[in-house]
């Protein structure tokens, strides 16, 4: 097993053995290196904190998913789980006032409890771990939008505190991650249920022929990976100060690949802990090291691609030049060709990183006024706006921008703002996922002294120079107003709303709904979430179809949307059928300018990134900017189509 | 020999692994039309040898020459295109499709790009003419007996025109009448003019089918001798000295009854099953494959559940279908799928031999690590289990120390009442003989033993009574003395007087 091997390896031929013997560890030493020699910000000891509290959910999950994938399973509910669990606590500590103590053992609870369920639907129910899973992951993830109704709650202040440091210096995160890590290390190498795992995941029959209780040693097992996965909630929400019920969104494939990284193998019987927190580095000094470097957004996943293919690559090549016939390395025969290869593997991975680094960096000016802006998507047009408005006046500027781009995820964004803050940057513009979440990583850039700018969403609790935004509840009334114009005042419509619990979502609609009220004689006959996205919202809008054929409008909350519900109308958008739609994305203009689009509220997302640029330079230097810019909305119909540009 | 008489030359191969060296100049050759016999101990090197010839391995050092022309084999695509063809122990069929597929796999005859079914099942069909199985094309090959499903493969190495045809211990797996229909047809290739390589650890069927021997010990090639060595000669070059007795069974006096089975029965598949075993005894549990034993003994242990019945254990009744009542009681079972059922195969020796008595060397929850290694190091010493160490993954051992190790995590939990089934299957006479004595030593400390076996010589040689089986139901019980070949098989084949469901069930299995 991996831990014996680590262990005779250490005794038996020091550092040598110990990187032979493990691929992932000699990946994570050249990326390493590599980091630091191409970033003077990376080998710091602030950044290499911030190394490990980024590591910590991910890890803490993967550490619950080793114990499921050496006993040859699959738990794929780790993130909805981990989500599910911070929502409890925060539910029941915040909106019921249970003691904080309680409500920790409650989320616990909840965590195991899903683990419970995943594990009797697998060993008497016979549900292939892949599906019973799954399953989990649609539910948790469902209950913890029920229980929060889709609104981020905010997290009581003495748990939040596991989201500090201790002593000034040693994140708490850090913390619970070594000590997880060592749990996990005691639970799969000292105890029962952990030798059990891997005889079941080696030979599930063997197993059981042996007298080994598989099926009560199976719901154990996804019991403790939903246990690691409330704490790694709990960690996840402490840091953010706030309960995201979508939080942890594809967590568990991140989890999933820090395991298979760290060497073991997907189909059971092999594993550890110290590869699984190897794995999870791995990750995480990826994301940290393209930050640093201000390597694009759409190439950081390239390359996390690439690197977790290839250390997973070298490991299997180490395994097949090398230990074939022997567990603990005892053979003396070719062992020089083993190291060889390692070496010559570890070689590559470095100068392929080397060279994609300075090639993806060759272009980055060297002016000393550098500004992070960490964007919350990119999937999404009004988004790619907004960072096409800023490079073109950085550019101007002669500002060095480095834009991330969070990807709908509060934790990521609240890594992407910490390594900007620890490169020491003239001024970041942040465009939060959740304006709670961003909070306390905003008072951490306050506490360095870097003004931030928020840009589109505000940051709560926390200072920020400037807040530059279009006002989506006022763009909601807005739109209101002009598609209860367009059907005279009376008629039926449905509203397509966006991902449940994002700020824009609630306060359009929050706008939307406010402004109907002046027009009695429209009537919403349904109201459903297609999570701002046009192929889900082709799909909403057909079954809406099914149940109300007469509808005569719809308000989609953004373009991307009413584009799917256009597709999905057909024929009738635009005759029959009025659609407004939000943003004003060039791709919802066009749809004005043809005709099937209504109108849509449009916010002027170049204008906001050229704004945010400019307002972060002035800050930066020194002088004074405005509290909040307001960047107008107007209503773009066929009109006055023509002349509008973002 | 004239030189074209000669398919296959192999010179001074060697072969190594970290730490081990497999093969060590072996020298061999084929000519056409005989059957050249593979003889050597489990770990001897055979496998590595024919894997060579596969592709799957390639050599260090040494030449393989085809047709007198040095040859390089990288891939099973190199020994196809050589006319190299190779039947492995464990089959390589896709259960879900059907036996003319199976032969062609991807290789089909095409019409018009689309895949010729008609062409292929009347290929096929000429093929299975030629190897004597009735069988549609069409029948899928999951619903095939082990004995057909060889058939399957010999015509599969025929559709390929195989020159050289390597089958690694066909006979295994086979009953007597199999063997025999098996050995008509390899008579009938070697006249067409293929050349045999045949592997086999059951010396009669040396004389009986082979040409020449070429026997290998320890990666070297040690002889090459005409099938009518006598055996002891073949013996004594396999293992390197002379074992005086194959079975060298030491009775010891029965004592109480340990298990008693009274009246199992799974319907359809086992019938009234009663029997006795006694401290200090061994019985043997003799029948054709397909008889029930395997089943009887899997519900005698709580792995699979009865219908109706009953096991007691030293007068004390057993849960049905509770393995942990069964372990408790000091049952144990070594599964005839060894490496299916019994071992975990990339864990090393030590785990494997700390299975059974896991949870009885846990505290709190913790394993006693360093108990469970000790013990494991004692018992492995004790069995004489050949490994470069503890660690070793059990994957890479040879099949009768792998056995070892099986049985070793039984003794470790002090079984008083030990199944093997099939416990020598695929291993060499020598660790055969160590199997034997270690069961000599079990009844000598008062433990019971039952052995189900299809190597009728070992049934007879080493038990105290002979159970038979026939379809489901237990046909007969001889003491030693009464027990011989003929008395057993007629016993075995007979057709139980009471007709039920189980019958039809067995014949629709048709061996």
């Amino acid at each position: 097993m991996a831990t014996d091997t680590l262990k005779s390896a250490a005794r038996s031929g020091g550092l040598r053995r110990l990187l032979l013997d493990n691929g992932a560890l000699t990946a994570l030493i050249a990326l390493v290196i590599a980091m630091s020699a191409l970033s003077g910000d990376f080998l710091t000891a602030d950044n290499l904190l911030n190394v490990g509290v980024q590591a910590a959910v991910t890890a803490i999950l993967a550490f619950g998913a080793t114990f499921v994938i050496v006993s040859a399973g699959i738990d794929l509910s780790v993130g909805s789980v981990a989500a599910l669990s911070a929502t409890v606590l925060a539910w029941t500590a915040t909106s019921h006032g249970i003691p904080v103590v309680l409500a920790v053992v409650l989320a616990i609870a909840t965590g195991v409890a899903c683990g419970l369920v995943n594990g009797f639907l697998i060993s008497y129910g016979k549900l292939p771990p892949f599906i019973a899973t799954l399953a989990m992951l649609s539910v948790g993830r469902g209950l913890s939008l029920v229980i929060s109704q889709g609104s981020p709650i905010a997290f009581p202040d003495s748990v939040s505190h596991l989201g500090d440091t201790l002593g000034g210096w040693l994140p708490v995160p850090v913390l619970v991650m070594v000590v997880m890590g060592l749990l996990t290390a005691l639970v799969l190498g000292r105890t029962y249920i952990g030798r059990s795992m891997y005889a079941i995941g080696g030979n599930e029959e063997a197993a059981r022929l042996s007298g080994l209780r598989v099926r009560r040693q199976k719901l154990a097992i996804y019991a403790l990976s939903g246990l690691f996965a409330a704490a790694a909630g709990i960690v996840l929400a402490s840091r953010l100060s706030s309960a995201q019920p979508q939080a942890a969104t594809g967590y568990e494939l991140d989890a999933i690949a820090a395991v298979v990284i760290g060497g073991a193998s997907l189909a059971g019987g092999t594993g550890g802990a110290s590869g699984t927190l190897v794995g999870a580095l791995i990750l995480a000094v990826l994301r940290n090291g393209l930050n640093l470097l201000s390597v694009s957004a759409f190439w950081q996943q390239v390359v996390i691609g690439v690197v977790i293919a290839l250390a997973v690559l070298l490991d299997t090549v180490r395994r097949r030049a090398g230990a074939g016939t022997v567990a603990a390395g005892t053979g003396a025969g070719g062992g020089r060709g083993r190291q060889a290869v390692t070496y010559v593997l570890a070689a590559v991975v470095a100068a392929a990183l080397v060279g994609a680094m300075s090639f993806l960096h060759g272009g980055a000016s060297s002016t000393t006024s550098k500004v992070g802006l960490s964007l919350s998507t990119m999937n999404n047009p009004f988004f790619v706006q907004i960072r096409a408005g800023a490079q073109a006046e950085a550019r101007q500027l002669g500002v060095d921008l480095t834009v991330t781009d969070a990807q709908n995820d509060a934790s990521q964004q609240a890594n992407q703002l910490q390594n900007f803050t620890s490169e020491g940057l003239g001024a970041i513009i942040v465009n939060p996922v959740d304006s709670d979440a961003a909070g306390p990583s905003v008072r951490s850039a306050n506490k360095a002294r870097i003004p931030v700018i928020a840009v589109d969403r505000g940051v709560h609790k926390a200072d920020t120079a400037a807040l530059v935004a279009s006002d989506n509840i006022e763009g909601g009334e807005l739109a209101a107003r002009t598609l209860a114009e367009k059907l005279g005042g009376k008629g039926s419509i449905v509203v397509l709303q966006g991902q449940a619990g994002t700020s824009a979502s609630r306060e359009r609609g929050a706008g939307f709904a406010e402004g109907l009220k002046a027009y009695p004689g429209i009537k919403v006959v349904a109201e459903q979430p297609a999570d701002f996205d046009r192929t889900k919202g082709l799909d909403v809008m057909t079954n809406l179809l099914q149940a109300h054929p007469d509808v005569q409008g719809v308000f989609a909350e953004n373009d991307e949307m009413a584009l799917g519900a256009i597709k999905a109308l057909g024929s009738r958008a635009g005759t029959s059928v009025s659609v407004v739609g939000f943003d004003g994305t060039p791709d919802g203009l066009a749809a004005v300018k043809a005709g099937t689009l209504y109108a849509s509220v449009a916010q002027q997302p170049t204008e906001l990134g050229r704004i945010a640029v400019r307002n972060a330079l002035r800050a930066a230097e020194g002088k004074a900017v405005d509290k909040t810019v307001k960047v107008p909305v107007k209503v773009v119909t066929k009109a006055n189509a023509a002349g509008f540009t973002g | 020999m004239s030189d074209t008489e000669e398919l296959l030359r192999i010179e001074g191969i060697r072969k190594t692994f970290p730490g081990v060296v497999a093969l060590d100049g072996v020298d061999f050759d084929l000519r056409r039309g005989e059957v050249h016999v593979l003889l050597g101990e489990n770990g001897a090197g055979k496998s590595t040898l024919i894997k060579m010839l596969s592709g799957a391995h390639r050599p260090d050092a040494g030449r393989v020459l085809v047709d007198g022309e040095e040859v390089r084999i990288h891939d099973a695509q190199d020994a196809e295109r050589l006319g190299i063809a190779t039947i492995y122990q464990e089959f390589n069929l896709v259960p879900d499709l059907s036996v003319a597929e199976n032969i062609f796999l991807g290789r089909q005859p095409r019409r018009f790009g689309m895949i010729d079914r008609k062409r292929t099942e009347a290929d096929a069909a000429e093929l299975l003419e030629r190897v004597g199985l009735s069988v549609s094309p069409r029948a899928r090959v999951r619903e095939l007996g082990i004995a057909r499903l060889q058939m399957v493969e010999i015509a599969k190495a025929l559709s390929l025109d195989a020159r050289v045809l390597i089958m690694d211990e066909p006979t295994a797996v086979l009953t007597s009448g199999e063997v025999d229909r098996l050995f008509t047809i390899v008579r009938r290739l070697r006249e067409d003019g293929v050349g045999i390589v045949f592997i086999t650890h059951h010396l009669e069927e040396i004389a009986a089918l082979g040409d020449r021997v070429t026997v290998i010990r320890d990666g070297r090639s040690v002889g090459q001798v005409p099938a009518a060595t006598p055996r002891d000669e073949l013996v004594r070059l396999m293992v390197g000295r002379s074992i005086d007795q194959q079975y060298p069974r030491e009775r010891t006096d029965a004592g109480a009854a340990l298990l008693t089975v009274e009246g199992l029965t799974r319907d359809g598949v086992f019938h009234d099953v009663s029997f006795q075993v006694r401290a200090g005894e061994v019985v043997g549990v003799a029948g054709l494959v397909g008889a029930g034993r395997t089943e009887v003994a899997r519900a005698v242990f709580g792995a699979d559940p009865y219908d109706s019945g009953t096991v007691h254990v030293s007068g004390a009744r057993l849960r049905r279908h509770d393995v942990n009542a069964a372990m408790a009681a000091g049952i144990g079972l070594v599964p005839e799928d060894r490496k299916g059922q019994g071992l975990v195969l990339d864990a090393s020796v030590a785990e494997n031999l700390g299975l059974v008595t896991l949870r009885a060397a846990t505290r709190g929850g913790l394993v006693d690590r360093k108990a469970q290694r000790a013990a494991a190091a004692r018992v492995a010493e004790r069995l004489g289990v050949r490994m470069a160490g503890l660690g070793q993954r059990v994957r890479t051992l040879s099949g009768g120390n792998q056995q070892k190790v099986v049985i070793g995590k039984w003794l470790l939990a002090n079984t008083k009442v030990l199944i093997l089934d099939e416990p020598t299957r695929g291993i060499d006479v020598g660790a055969k003989v160590e199997i034997y004595q270690l069961i000599n030593e079990l009844t000598a400390g008062g433990a019971a033993v039952l052995m189900i076996s299809s190597d009728l010589p070992e049934v007879l040689g080493m038990s105290d009574r002979v159970l038979v089986m026939a379809q489901g139901r237990m046909v007969g019980e001889l003491p030693a003395s009464a027990a011989t070949q003929d008395s057993v098989m007629a016993l075995a084949v007979s057709t139980p007087t009471s007709n039920e469901a189980a019958t039809e069930v067995e014949a629709a299995r048709g061996h």
